[in-house]
Order: C-alpha cells, then structure tokens, then sequence
C-alpha cells in the first residue's frame, strides 16, 4: 500500500511540473490531465468519493474539452 | 493476496508514467495517459473491494464512462477537426 502512494505522489508532482514547464501548450493539458486523474484517485483513498467523481467529471473530460477548443482557436506553441 | 494485486498495478502505472514522461511526441503521451485512465479504474475497484464498500464502485462507473472523451477531444485536433 505505501509503495503504491509512493508511486502515486511521484507520478502526481512530475506531471504537475510538466504541466507548467512544457511549451507544447497540448502537452501541457494532457499533463494537466494526468494532475486531475492523480488527484482523483487521492481523494478516493482520504475516503471523499463525492469528490472524487466531480474531479473525475470535470477535470479529466470537460477541462481537456474547454482546453483543447481553446487552442484551437489560438495558437500550439508558446514562445 | 491483494498486496499483489497493489504492486501489479503499481508496476503498471509506473509503466505508463515513463512512456508518458519520455514520450516524444504529442500522440505517446495521449496513449500513455489513456492507458493511466484504464489502470486507475482497475484500481478504484481493487480500492472499493479493499476498503469493503461496495458503493465506491460507482466512482469506478463514472471513469469508465468519462474517462475516454479528454482523449477523444485530444485525437481529434491532433486528426484536424475539432
């Protein structure tokens, strides 16, 4: 069980600093993403499944969709 | 016996991090995290049966019907609609 936290919180703090460091704005969402699922799995063991479902609802599907329409719109890369 | 259960999945996740870590292009990493999406529903179940209740698998329920259409929205700029 702690191994499987460990690995969690290594997967969880390395896609949060790809999220901010990348400059490929498509794979900064898609880590964003990966931040969402993590969380959502942290808040399903601190026993909050409510929670855990609205981040899953939201963070992993209609963030990503918002995002990526966003894009789109504008540009890929950032300079 | 469900230690193992943990530790495989363990290994599983690790295994999609690095693809997802490393992953030159945009289209690894899409599959990479889609491949994270299907483990952690396995593990939400694995979770509910551990903690003994049976109505967290409905959390697992909504990741099965949620969990693909970030990816879908992804595949489909990368394909040119969106």
């Amino acid at each position: 069980m702690d191994i499987l936290l460990i690995i969690l919180t290594v997967i969880l703090i390395v896609a949060a600093v790809m999220t901010i460091r990348k400059k490929d704005l498509v794979a900064a969402v898609i880590s964003s993403s990966v931040v969402s699922l993590i969380a959502s799995i942290y808040f399903y063991l601190l026993q909050a499944p409510d929670v855990a479902l609205t981040e899953a609802a939201i963070g992993v599907g209609l963030s990503t969709i918002i995002f990526m329409i966003t894009i789109r719109r504008t540009r890929r890369m950032e300079e | 016996m469900i230690y193992v259960f943990f530790g495989v999945i363990a290994l599983a996740l690790v295994l999609a991090g690095i693809r997802f870590v490393i992953g030159p292009t945009t289209s690894d990493r899409v599959v990479a995290l889609d491949t994270m999406t299907t483990i952690s529903t396995a593990l939400l179940v694995l979770l509910g049966l551990f903690f003994k209740r049976y109505i967290y698998i409905d959390v697992a329920l909504i990741y099965g019907v949620l969990g693909f259409v970030g990816v879908l929205t992804v595949a489909r700029y990368l394909e040119g609609g969106l």
